[in-house]
This record gives structure tokens, C-alpha cells and sequence, in this order.
């Protein structure tokens, strides 16, 4: 198999009335799956000449992962796009794209007018009705290896500019081959998915229930604002394996839901994105008794490199190991001099595998930052992608996070860089200077202007929209007459810090 | 069901601090203008529920938008069965 897409078409012949995916509208089986996204995959050979990546700009939907699949039955990589992104990041990503198509519905097709270029735009409607050619898609598919680019997934950069991360198709057929062994996953298997589609923890949800030919449920996106009821969501639906970000999971588990849950489907409970704290984790290990909680690691140039399942009881304030590498998968920790550290010391969490990415897309100076050659290795040198983050080998040799090199941060789950809300604050009509920082304690991001007058929140909100997608929005914004700056002349961040420490609201 | 609505923008303007801020309003996006988050919103549900006895499901959250005070209302009215 080289295509990940040999997992949807071996599931259709395996179990082509299985239930492949449903959301708010409707079910589709895999056969009915497959039919839809080879029939666009049809339209879309025969209407392009470009093998560039194809995006696929749809609500979160079983229509989106049809399209998916249409871009890989053809032969082209797909790009996963957030429906909500704001006009200008959109702008930016098919700059540095340079997609040979767009796939989207009526509505969105209009927020696409003025950027799109000579790029071609068709509505994932108009391609459902084409007719299925299958030399063509033999032919297709059969150019493709399992070294070329399955999917696009842009990332927050820290210069303002999002990096398109560029993944293997052997990367995705080697996770979901792992997680199904795993997991125990069969064709009963019934996940629930939580995170978006253009985010890469939703790849073990997709390409999982393919690779076992279970039911994929696109959880309603309103019950995550009332997470009391989504055990109810789990129960009435009988779940059988979760993937979800730690804020979702602490949500549900403060909520109190889960002591009254009857849960009995449920075997399996995963979670990655972020750190997911003991307390929270204790109240769903005592709820769900005998079930496999897993903690797994990877920033989206590796999807997941480490996972640690849950062998044993923490305390509240012990940290939870991030585990070990998975089967293909390797990870070595450098400290400052490039040399790997010694043991129970910090270094740089630093992985290779061959499902890693391949590189940023079209921007070959990050992908250079971003790759190191292992130094005992120089005659055969493997290359390993540097993650940013610190890491230490306990004494039962499982890995453990411990925080951020840089300006990186995780709030609700998406990683965002503070680089890239400052570069699109810094055009704020009066803003001098900017400094975001992250508020911890509050789980918030304050945005400090240098501005002679002051510059509100609804403003700084106002004028970002368009530039920054709403999960990065700052919290709080703080104007200063000058910004603190420090012995070297940058902005001290650290005096930002303690003024947010002293100036707390509330 | 004008009764409910009352009570639900009381809960709301008092829980979220709603003040004399001119973005607020019963058609408003709670979410969206960022007067509820999640715990907020729960709060809301619980106290729906347990002021005018009725029980919102995960089923009613899917079916029915419930982003604003009149939204929340009218599935309170809805499982009262006023409407």
C-alpha cells in the first residue's frame, strides 16, 4: 500500500456497509464514502493538469474527509483548511501553496473571491455529481509512492507567516496500522472524534477508523460548550475509543458528569496537545475503572512520536511521563552544545522516523532550522526534527516533558507561536510596540501596546480579526506609554510578567 | 415563555457581569462576544434545568442552536412544551 487512501479502499472491500463517518447531517457507509470521493477524484483528474496539493476548505463534515480522499484518489496531497481562518491567512497560505485547487461549498467559495488566483475553485457538490473513472484513478494512484506528501497542515509561525507542514504518506499508514494494535480496534469500533480536521490529532481519528473499519462520529461541535453532556453524547452513541485534547478532558471532568456516567463502551481514552494534569485524569480513571488511558506526544511534524499508557497511580502533583517512541520512531535530546545529554538530564526533545515530515512547505530555510544530523551518526547521518521542546529520560527510561525553548504556546489545545499575534499586532493603527505574553494562572493571552492613546480590547480584537484566527485572540490588552526593555534593548518580558503578576483583574 | 426569558437574562447578567455593557443583548452571541465559556455555559444548563425542571440533553444541544438568551429560552419553552 502507498497511498494512505488504500486504507479507505481496502475498508470498502473489507466492509463496505460498515458506517464510515457521521456528522450533524448524515451517515455515509464506506461504501457510499468511497464512491463520493472517487467520483470527485474523477472530476478533479480531468479538470487539472498541476499534481500540486489540493485544499479542501469545508466545515468540519463527512463531506470534508470525502474530500480528502478525492485529493488522494487523484494523486494530490490535501490541505486540510479551518472554515473560520480570517481572509488574511487564508491569503497567506495559498500564497505559499500555490494549490492546484480548491474544494469547498457555495458559501465558503465567496470569502475565496480576490485571493484564490489563477487557482481553480470547485464545490464539493458539483464534484459529487461526476462520473467515476477508474482507469483514471489507477493511473493516478499509481505515480504515487509512500515518500510523496499525503497532507498540508499549516501551523502557527513565529514570524507571522503559517508553515505548512508536509507529512508522508508512510507516516499516516504507520500510525494507524500502530493504533489499531494499540488500541485492540476492530470493526466494531466506534470513535469519537474532537479535534478539528486541519489539526493533526484528528489524523489517528480518520485514517484509524479506516485502517479497522470503525465508525467515525464527528462529535456536534455545540456539546463541547457544554461538556457536561458530553458523556451522555459518549453513552447514547456507545463510544468506544476517544482521542481528545486535555482541556476538553479537565472540562468534563470538573463538570462532575462523569461520577453518574454509565460508560460501559468505552475501553479506550487517549489524549495529546497538551499537558493533561493528574487531578483531572485521576477523576476519569476512577470513573472508567480497567480502561486503557493513553498520554501521547508530537508536535504536527511528527503527529505522534511518543505515547505512554497509563500503568500505574500518580498523585496529583507527580508529572505524567510522554512515554516511549513509537515502533518507528526514534528520539534523541540534545543539550546546548548539540550533544546528546546525559541521563536525567534536560535537552532537546529531537525525533527521526520515516514518518516524519518531509519539510515545510515551499520554505526550505525552515525546514533547514528545523533539522539536525544525530552527532554520533556523522558517516550515515539520520536526520531528526528538533521540536523545541524539553525533555529528560526518567529513571523507568520513559520521557518527560518539561516546557517550551521558545515563544511556543499551548492554550486550549492549539499551539500557537506569540510571534505571529504580535506580527499582526504591530499594524494596529497607534501601536508603537507590542508584546504578547502568556497569562498561565489565567489561561489567557495578554497583548501589552506601546500607543500614546489607549488602544481597548474590542479594538485590538477588532482589528486582528481579519488577520489572526479566534483561538489566538488576546484576553486582556494593556497599553503602556513605553514598553519595558531590557540590558540587551529587547522587550523584557520578564517585567511584563511580573506586571501581569501584580496587575491580575479580579 | 416571556417568564423564562426573564429569569435566564437575571442568571446570565448576573453570573457573567454583564453590567451596562452595550454588546449585550438576548439575541447576542454569548459565546462569540465572550460572556460564556464553557463552565458559564454549564452553569446556565444546571440552572435551567433545575429552575423550570426540565432536563436539556446532549440530543437538544445537537438539534437546537442555544447561543443566545432567546435560544436557551426557547429549548427551556420547547421541553416545557409552551411552544
Amino acid at each position: 500500500m502507498n497511498s494512505a487512501v488504500c486504507l479507505l479502499e481496502r475498508a470498502y472491500e473489507l466492509w463496505p456497509e460498515n458506517e464510515a463517518v457521521t456528522d450533524e447531517r448524515r451517515t455515509l457507509t464506506y461504501r457510499e464514502l468511497r464512491n463520493l470521493a472517487r467520483r470527485a477524484a474523477s472530476a478533479l483528474e480531468r479538470g487539472l493538469a498541476s499534481r500540486a496539493p489540493v485544499m479542501v476548505y469545508l466545515p468540519k463534515s463527512a463531506e470534508m474527509i470525502a474530500g480528502f480522499a478525492a485529493a488522494l484518489y487523484s494523486g494530490r496531497p490535501y490541505v486540510p483548511t479551518d472554515s473560520a481562518a480570517p481572509r488574511g491567512r487564508l491569503e497567506k497560505i495559498i500564497s505559499n501553496l500555490a494549490p492546484s485547487a480548491v474544494i469547498t461549498n457555495a458559501a465558503l467559495a465567496k470569502n475565496l473571491e480576490g485571493i484564490a488566483g489563477g487557482t481553480r475553485v470547485f464545490l464539493m457538490d458539483e464534484l459529487a455529481g461526476a462520473e467515476a473513472d477508474d482507469a483514471l484513478i489507477a493511473s493516478a494512484l499509481g505515480a504515487v509512492t509512500d515518500s510523496d506528501p499525503v497532507y498540508v497542515m499549516y501551523t502557527s509561525g513565529s514570524t507571522g507567516t503559517p508553515k505548512g507542514v508536509t507529512i508522508p504518506h508512510r507516516g499516516v499508514l504507520l500510525f494507524a496500522r500502530w493504533a489499531e494494535r494499540t488500541f485492540g480496534w476492530t470493526s466494531e469500533t466506534v470513535i469519537a472524534n474532537q479535534a478539528p480536521l486541519y489539526f493533526d490529532v484528528s489524523v489517528m481519528d480518520v485514517y484509524g477508523a479506516m485502517r479497522c473499519g470503525g465508525h467515525l462520529l464527528l462529535t456536534p461541535e455545540a456539546l463541547f460548550r457544554f461538556p457536561n453532556k458530553l458523556p451522555e453524547f459518549l453513552a447514547d452513541n456507545a463510544v468506544t475509543h476517544i482521542y481528545w485534547v486535555p482541556t476538553v478532558m479537565i472540562n468534563v471532568a470538573n463538570s462532575g458528569a462523569l461520577a453518574s456516567a454509565e460508560l460501559p463502551a468505552l475501553k479506550t481514552v487517549a489524549f495529546a496537545g497538551e499537558v493533561m494534569p493528574n487531578r483531572q485524569l485521576n477523576i476519569w480513571r476512577r470513573a472508567l475503572p480497567g480502561r486503557v488511558f493513553a498520554n501521547l506526544y508530537g508536535p504536527t511534524e511528527t503527529d505522534v512520536c511518543t505515547a505512554y499508557i497509563v500503568d500505574r497511580e500518580f498523585s496529583d502533583s507527580e508529572p505524567l511521563p510522554i512515554g516511549s517512541p513509537l515502533p518507528d520512531m526514534r528520539v534523541l535530546l540534545l543539550g546546548e552544545d548539540g550533544r546528546p545529554v546525559k541521563p536525567g538530564e534536560t535537552g532537546e526533545i529531537c525525533v527521526s522516523g520515516s514518518g516524519i515530515l518531509l519539510g515545510y512547505w515551499n520554505n526550505p530555510e525552515q525546514t533547514a532550522k528545523s533539522s539536525v544530523s544525530d552527532p554520533d551518526n556523522s558517516a550515515y547521518p539520520t536526520r531528526y526534527y528538533r521540536t523545541g521542546d524539553l525533555g529528560w529520560w526518567n529513571e523507568r527510561g520513559e520521557l518527560m516533558y518539561s516546557g517550551r525553548r521558545d515563544g511556543q504556546i499551548k492554550l486550549r489545545g492549539n499551539r500557537i507561536e506569540l510571534g505571529e499575534i504580535e506580527a499582526a499586532a504591530r499594524m494596529l493603527p497607534g501601536a508603537e510596540n507590542v508584546c504578547a505574553v502568556f497569562d498561565k494562572p489565567r489561561q489567557e493571552i495578554v497583548l501589552f501596546l506601546e500607543a500614546a492613546d489607549e488602544i481597548s480590547l474590542p479594538a485590538v480584537r477588532r482589528g486582528l480579526r481579519g488577520a489572526i484566527p479566534a483561538y489566538m485572540m488576546p484576553g486582556r490588552a494593556v497599553t503602556m506609554e513605553k514598553l519595558p526593555h531590557n540590558a540587551n534593548d529587547k522587550i523584557d518580558r520578564v517585567r511584563l510578567a511580573e506586571w501581569l503578576e501584580e496587575n491580575r483583574p479580579g | 415563555m416571556d417568564e423564562i426569558t426573564a429569569r435566564l437574562d437575571e442568571f446570565i447578567r448576573e453570573r457573567c457581569e454583564v453590567g451596562d455593557d452595550p454588546d449585550y443583548g438576548p439575541d447576542v452571541n454569548l459565546f462569540d462576544m465572550g460572556f460564556l465559556d464553557s463552565m458559564g455555559a454549564m452553569e446556565v444548563v444546571t440552572f435551567a434545568e433545575q429552575t423550570f425542571g426540565v432536563e436539556i440533553t446532549q440530543k437538544d444541544i445537537t438539534l437546537y442552536p442555544m447561543n443566545t438568551v432567546n435560544e436557551i429560552a426557547e429549548v427551556v419553552g420547547r421541553k416545557k412544551g409552551l411552544c
